[in-house]
């Protein structure tokens, strides 16, 4: 008896097959990435009875072994290949007991993989409401397999599950169609081509395109002795299978289950008449929307201002506890302040993907994207498109990363060049701490004026995201088969597992995909803010004392000065000077130049960039808005944070792509260095464009 | 004698932080076998 | 007639989905020849559709649903 066995978890799509899995693996579980493509992987541990350990791989939800979409061709991949090292010994089927026909087709696919299979009924609990009742030993007979009858939700069957899968070797694997039935001539000399190989398995490679050992379709091609058929052909053919399969399915199920359709109930049929309706639909969406909008904002206030205090703190304990010198410096104010920047988006982050876990988990997000797709279109995405858009104003990372459910490859990248358009949580520092020096005070029809530059600078994302859309749609010339399927689950009560172990999964990958790159530059440009070249800087003290000899500065403001000097010198400091011409039609000057440049480590770091530079304490909000407001502009005399120079501020902001995580991952999901240097260009001077409009126009 | 290693962990840290960058944003990857497709929608780009 | 001229209300069977335009998934999910599909609710400009084939609910785009020949059996 092995010690550890390979497990692999298949099903359909919205058969329970996570709650499963979370079910066996508990918080034994890691997510990683397929070598090579960017499907996720998901595998864990789990505790068999007699000490066996199984390794257990939740594989992509699919509805065939045909694959139409990345993800799902990792499937296939995997169960072709007995090299691989996470081949399964064992495969369990996961079905739902409502949609038993369709969720069976892969089964039947699978066991003519010749691997023994379990077969798991899930969601057993509902049964009865359905008024389903299955024979559980005719199914047993008829599919010759072993059957596990699971309700994840009242935590029924798993033992029974862990029981069967440490038994697996007792398990048939006999196939269950005779794959020669779809064409005998054809498959009769495909068998004498290769007579040692299973039928079903060379039939996959040459519909597939998979390898299998050292079979590939091109050697198929060239073996001389068979001849194979062209591909419309061969499409009929697998249609041919698909019908033989589902009559095998229909009379295993005509003899193993019956369903009363007196005592069936149906929920979704009722909620969807109101959810999906062509005005209460949209209405209700619109309200659950600005629900959530508003709950993440009020919820993550409170975490912010604490995490924000928690790191000020350990800042200031670090420079004090720890002796003097460079080093602590760089601990203080390059890596703590860095980290800082990283955890304190995280409550906005996990709260925005709690709700959309929720959503998704109840069910609701497929009549989201029925109600999106046509609108989506038009603009050149898809109804799918909606999820990453939505989750953009967190971070982008995430939303990013969430298109790969995205069939076209056309509809996929667009949403991925155009979601950094859309308001993340980065750029809100910028905008309140400009809104409320520039804008004034006032209110129009009961909303403030400051409100109200906020909601359209939120509107200017998502019309940017989704104006870029529809010319890129026009402009680029991508040829994509395109197919839209969704489909419409039954609607669900969250399981509270999982949507927990969701929101800790795509929270992580926020913190490690942006947070390393974060860091990295933060101790990159607290190096390049704290030296500099020549005598100016070095000499610094010695300079502004002397300037300031005989107004009486007290010990802290004229530690004060020396900073902003050294600033001003520092080796960012020069960069600043040397790109003030290139924004002086912005309005800014080289200060503001400075902040420009630090903030592509995070945008946020804009505002404190700025404090230091106007000399004050960066905890100190109030007095850097003091300090701001008194800033001269030095060419037209008056204030430098007028309207205009601020409204160009503002629109710089919503439409840079100053994000360095971003374009990282960019370039990982599309694979390329193209997309994201293009992304960078373009947007870039679409910022400058119009912040240069901006302010000439209103100045 | 504290400067000096102060100013050691400083130029380490920042060699680490630049190494880090560059390899991400530089360094071209390697390119990947081009897969032909299936006779069924494409799912490669 | 084709899928795409379903009305909410009606019953039909599905007869051919031998078109090229048809993704193989489509069959694979239950929409075969002989099987039932019913219309549950439609988008705006009927698109998507929002139909029960064969009792799975699904969601497909008119310029896939026109592919789909069906016999409604209203009398």
């Amino acid at each position: 008896m092995p010690k550890q066995i390979n497990v692999a978890l298949i099903g359909n799509p919205n058969t329970g097959k996570t709650s499963v899995f979370n079910a066996l693996t508990g918080l034994n579980q890691k997510v990683g990435n397929y070598p090579g493509i960017t499907v996720e992987k998901k595998e864990g541990v789990c505790k068999l009875p007699r000490g066996v350990k199984a390794h257990i791989i939740d594989l992509p939800g699919t509805y065939s072994l045909n694959a139409s979409s990345l993800d799902e061709s990792v499937v296939i991949e995997l169960l072709l290949n007995k090299n691989d090292k996470d081949y399964p010994d064992v495969a369990v089927v996961i079905t739902d007991v409502e949609n038993l026909k369709r969720n069976l087709l892969i089964y039947t696919q699978i066991k003519d993989l010749e691997i023994p299979t379990i077969l798991v009924i899930n969601m057993s609990d509902r049964m009865a409401y359905k008024g389903i009742s299955l024979d559980i030993e005719k199914l047993e007979a008829q599919l010759d397999t072993k059957i596990a009858l699971i309700s994840t939700r009242k935590k029924q069957g798993v033992d029974n599950l862990k029981d069967l899968i440490s038994n697996y070797q007792n398990l048939s694997i006999e196939p269950c169609l005779s794959t020669q039935d779809i064409d005998i001539d054809y498959f009769k000399g495909l068998k004498k081509a290769f007579p040692n190989q299973s039928l079903y398995k060379l039939w996959l490679v040459i519909t597939q395109d998979v390898n299998f050992g050292k079979i590939s379709r091109n050697t198929i091609k060239d073996t001389s002795s068979f001849k194979t058929k062209k591909d419309s052909d061969l499409k009929r053919l697998q249609q041919k299978e698909t019908i033989k399969r589902y009559q095998f399915i229909n009379n295993v199920l005509k003899e193993g289950q019956t369903i009363d359709l007196k005592t069936a109930k149906d929920l979704r049929i009722k909620l969807d008449r109101i959810l999906t309706h062509k005005v209460w639909g949209y209405l209700i969406f619109g309200i659950i929307l600005l629900t959530i909008f508003q709950a993440i904002y009020d919820w993550s206030s409170v975490p912010m201002d604490f995490i924000d205090n928690a790191f000020a703190s350990l800042s200031d304990w670090t420079k004090n506890t720890l002796p003097a010198g460079a080093f602590t410096n760089l601990l203080a104010e390059g890596i703590i302040s860095g980290l800082g920047g990283i955890v304190i988006f995280i409550p906005q982050i996990a709260f925005l993907f709690l709700f959309i876990a929720v959503l998704e988990e109840s069910g609701y997000m497929s009549r989201v994207v029925f109600l999106m797709d046509r609108i989506m279109r038009r603009f050149g995405l898809s109804g799918k498109s909606v999820v990453p858009l939505i989750s953009g104003t967190a971070c982008a990372i995430p939303a990013i990363m969430a298109t790969r459910n995205i069939e076209s490859w056309k509809e996929r990248l667009i949403t991925i060049l155009v979601t950094p358009f859309t308001t993340c949580s980065a750029r809100l520092p910028v905008y309140l701490i400009i809104i409320s020096l520039v804008i004034p005070e006032g209110r129009f029809f009961g909303l403030s004026y400051q409100a109200l530059t906020l909601m359209l600078l939120y509107l200017i994302g998502f019309g940017a995201a989704v104006g870029s859309a529809w010319i890129l749609n026009k402009i680029l010339k991508i040829k994509s088969r395109k197919f839209f399927v969704v489909e419409m689950p039954n609607y669900k009560l969250p399981l509270f597992k999982n949507v927990a172990l969701t929101v800790l999964e795509k929270t992580k990958s926020f913190i490690f995909g942006a947070g390393k790159i974060i860091l990295a530059i933060s101790i990159v440009l607290w190096f390049l803010a704290s030296y500099g070249p020549g005598t100016e800087f070095n000499n610094a003290e010695e300079i502004v004392t002397e300037q300031y000899a005989s107004n009486n500065l007290s010990q802290i403001e004229l530690e004060q000065k020396i900073a902003s000097h050294k600033l001003e010198h520092s080796f960012i400091g020069i960069a600043g000077h040397a790109i003030e011409p290139a924004i002086r039609p912005l309005g800014y000057d080289w200060k503001i130049g400075i902040a420009i440049v630090s903030s592509f480590a995070a945008r946020e770091v804009f505002v404190g960039t700025l404090a230091t530079i106007y000399s004050v304490g960066s905890d100190q909000e109030a007095t850097i808005k003091n300090r701001m407001a008194a800033e001269v502009n030095p060419i037209l005399g008056g204030p430098l944070f007028n309207l205009a120079s601020g409204i160009s501020l503002l629109l710089f902001y919503a439409f840079a792509m100053q994000c360095m995580s971003t374009l990282a991952i960019v370039k990982r999901e599309t694979n390329s260095w193209k997309w994201p240097i293009l992304q960078l260009t373009i947007m870039t001077a679409i910022a400058y464009i119009v912040a240069f409009i901006a302010y000439q126009f209103l100045k | 004698m504290n400067g000096i290693i102060q100013n050691i962990f400083v130029f380490s840290s920042l060699t680490i932080a630049v190494v880090f960058l560059v390899r991400k944003f530089v360094w071209t990857p390697k390119k990947k076998t081009a897969k032909t497709c299936g006779i069924n929608d494409c799912r490669c780009h | 007639m084709t899928l795409a001229e379903l009305k909410r209300g009606q019953n039909a069977i599905i007869t051919d989905v031998s078109s090229k335009k048809i993704p193989l998934k489509l069959l694979e999910m239950g929409c075969l020849p002989g099987n039932s599909v019913e219309l549950v609710q439609v988008a705006p400009f009927s698109d998507p559709m929002y139909l029960n084939i064969n009792g799975t609910h699904l969601a497909i785009r008119k310029e896939t649903a026109i592919h789909i020949l069906i016999e409604t059996n209203d009398a």
